[in-house]
């Protein structure tokens, strides 16, 4: 399992550093920019400009009331609109992890070696799981160094938080995407679906602010257990242990679903349910 | 089923969907041998291979490799095994050294480095090469060396040299048959008759999904049909050679030139020739593609 884990994590490191710095000089950015943004008089030119823009759009970069409290600005620096752009990243990811690769015929070659099925599939998404995690340390990075030169009151640690909510919400819609990729024929199929769970769910989520009607069905999407900057003042763990239930939930079912299906290679796809169709159960062929 | 055998299948049937690939493949390899896997494209040879190696599941039958059931140790039956696949697909960004060093750790770094460069040497393979610069013929290279590697056990080979020119076409049949002396046991699947002639001890010829045919590939080409040429001295009457059992006229140009094609043994007929003026007897074994084409054309009458 070490090997898999060690050649799919060096796979990442290109995505580690590009998207961790990319987004750590985000957060730079909009830390030093934050003492500017809440002085009085700027804080009020500011409003007067939120408030020329029609509340439908402003409502996608979080709660525009919270906007000059440290967790407000941070959802809408960054928190508000990050789950949509990293959870792209991480969907396609996940989607090419198993069901990429046997797609393109690799795994027929890797599974002829030494390695169970089980190693090989927690090899990756262990791998993936800690590409993510640096993702997200680097970006942390870019958010906290620089702290020491504003005047938001907030410690390292409370910073922390929101990434933890991001880390349950791009676990969620990661292990979501490896478990359709394993109940869908392609790849294609998977990153398509979750992706329009994702992105319904934040529109859903953001509109919901607005409209009274779309707060009873809210609850059912993911986005909603999402806290993103507050979580820096009131972390709610219930919703980042319910994230994180579902995606261990994810993860098991996506297993249970590789171990037991056949690895395809081109040709070989189809609308079949994997789990129907792969090993019979042990009696059914004779294993005398 | 003996404890010795090294692929044993009994009954395989493996579907699809609604499409049933193979309807009951019945096999027994020997330790030791090659053997080769006849049969044209879709005829059911990667599925078998693919089942022997747990990739696919069957839906009904038994398999043993090595003595083990695939399903059950699916590991020990791959760590004892080189697998090279029909169509070889490995990591292009990654050079045939980094492939292979990758490859080797998921069997434990139990491969000889040496071992691999001497390979690599034989098939003239450049190691520092990146697999995307990589032809189709050199890729397959990557795959002859990964499946030989660790010295396995057995060697599950399909289409092994499939894409090569023929001088590296020929230096792969003789990395299989130096395995094979090293006390491996050679399972390869080829439509390329004349390499499955050439190396292979026995033959298995598959046909949509069943195993037709097993025997030595000698007494395969030996008590098929054959065909005699036959010159007189002076003109005869050759219809009579018609009335032999088992014999017919392919061709005859004259009364003193003709063709004949013998089924069976070629006793009756050496025992009828000793009548006549003969001046030269050739005959001729076809070859194992005839032999394969016959299968065929045999099959075909029956649909």
């Amino acid at each position: 399992m070490i090997a898999v884990f060690r050649h799919s994590l060096t796979r990442y490191i290109g995505q580690i550093l590009g998207w961790g710095i990319a987004l750590a000089l985000l957060g730079i950015y909009g830390m030093l920019l934050y003492d500017t943004l809440v002085e009085p008089q700027a804080q009020q030119q500011f409003e007067q400009l939120i408030s020329s823009y029609p509340p439908e759009l402003m409502t996608f970069f979080g709660d525009m009331s919270q906007m000059f409290t440290p967790g407000g600005y941070l959802d809408t620096l960054f928190f508000s609109y990050i789950p949509i752009i990293v959870g792209i990243f991480v969907i396609i990811s996940c989607a090419g992890l198993l069901a990429g690769d046997e797609e393109k015929g690799i795994l027929d070659l890797i599974l002829a070696h030494p390695i169970s099925r089980v190693k090989l599939f927690y090899g990756r998404v262990g791998a993936f799981t800690i590409a993510v995690i640096a993702i997200l340390f680097i970006t942390w990075l870019g958010f906290v160094l620089p702290l020491p030169r504003t005047s938001m009151n907030a410690t390292a640690w409370e910073f922390i938080l929101p990434f933890l909510s991001l880390f349950s919400l791009l676990m969620f819609f990661g292990r979501l995407t490896i478990l359709l990729s394993m109940l869908l024929p392609s790849q294609q199929w998977a990153t398509m679906t979750s992706g329009l769970i994702l992105v319904a769910s934040y529109f859903l989520t953001s509109l919901a602010r607005l409209s009274e009607k779309l707060k009873p069905i809210e609850k059912y999407f993911p986005m909603h257990y999402y806290q993103g900057g507050k979580a820096l003042t009131d972390m709610n763990w219930g919703w980042f242990g319910l994230l994180f239930g579902f995606s261990v939930l994810f993860t098991l079912l996506a297993l249970w679903l590789f171990e037991r299906r056949d690895i395809r290679v081109s040709g070989e796809a189809g609308w079949h349910i994997a789990a129907f169709r792969g090993r019979k159960p042990v009696g059914s062929v004779n294993h005398s | 089923m003996n404890d010795e055998t090294a692929i044993y299948a009994e009954n395989l049937v493996k579907s699809y969907g609604r499409f049933e690939a193979l309807h009951g493949v019945n096999l027994e390899v020997d330790p030791g041998e090659i053997f080769g896997f006849l049969g044209p494209n879709g005829a059911g040879k990667t599925t078998t291979i693919r089942c022997l190696l747990d990739l696919i599941r069957p839906n009904g039958g038994k398999v043993r490799v090595l003595g083990l059931d695939p399903q059950k140790d699916p590991v020990q039956v791959r760590s004892r095994t080189g697998y090279l696949p029909g169509e070889l697909h490995i990591e292009d960004n990654m050079t045939v050294e980094s492939t292979l060093h990758y490859l080797n750790s998921l069997r434990g770094n139990k491969a000889d480095w040496n071992y691999i460069q001497h390979l690599a040497a034989q098939i003239n393979l450049d190691l520092k090469t990146k697999v995307k610069n990589l032809s189709k013929g050199n890729k397959q290279k990557v795959g002859v060396i990964q499946a030989l590697m660790h010295r396995p056990e057995l060697l599950l080979l399909d289409e092994p040299t499939f894409g090569l020119d023929p001088l590296v076409q020929h230096e792969v049949l003789n990395l299989i048959a130096e395995a094979r002396s090293g006390g491996a046991t050679v399972f390869f699947s080829s439509h390329i008759l004349s390499e499955v002639q050439e190396i292979a001890d026995r033959v298995g010829i598959i046909r949509s999904g069943i195993v037709v045919e097993v025997a030595q590939t000698e007494s395969l080409i030996n008590r098929a049909l054959r065909r005699a040429h036959i010159r007189f001295k002076q003109p005869v009457e050759v219809q009579s050679l018609a009335n032999i059992s088992g014999v017919s006229i392919l061709s005859q140009s004259d009364n003193q030139n003709v063709t004949l094609q013998v089924e069976g043994d070629m006793d009756n007929l050496i025992k009828a020739l000793a009548t006549f003026p003969v001046l030269d007897f050739e005959t001729e074994h076809p070859s194992l593609e005839e032999i394969f084409l016959a299968y065929y054309r045999e099959d075909r009458s029956l649909l």
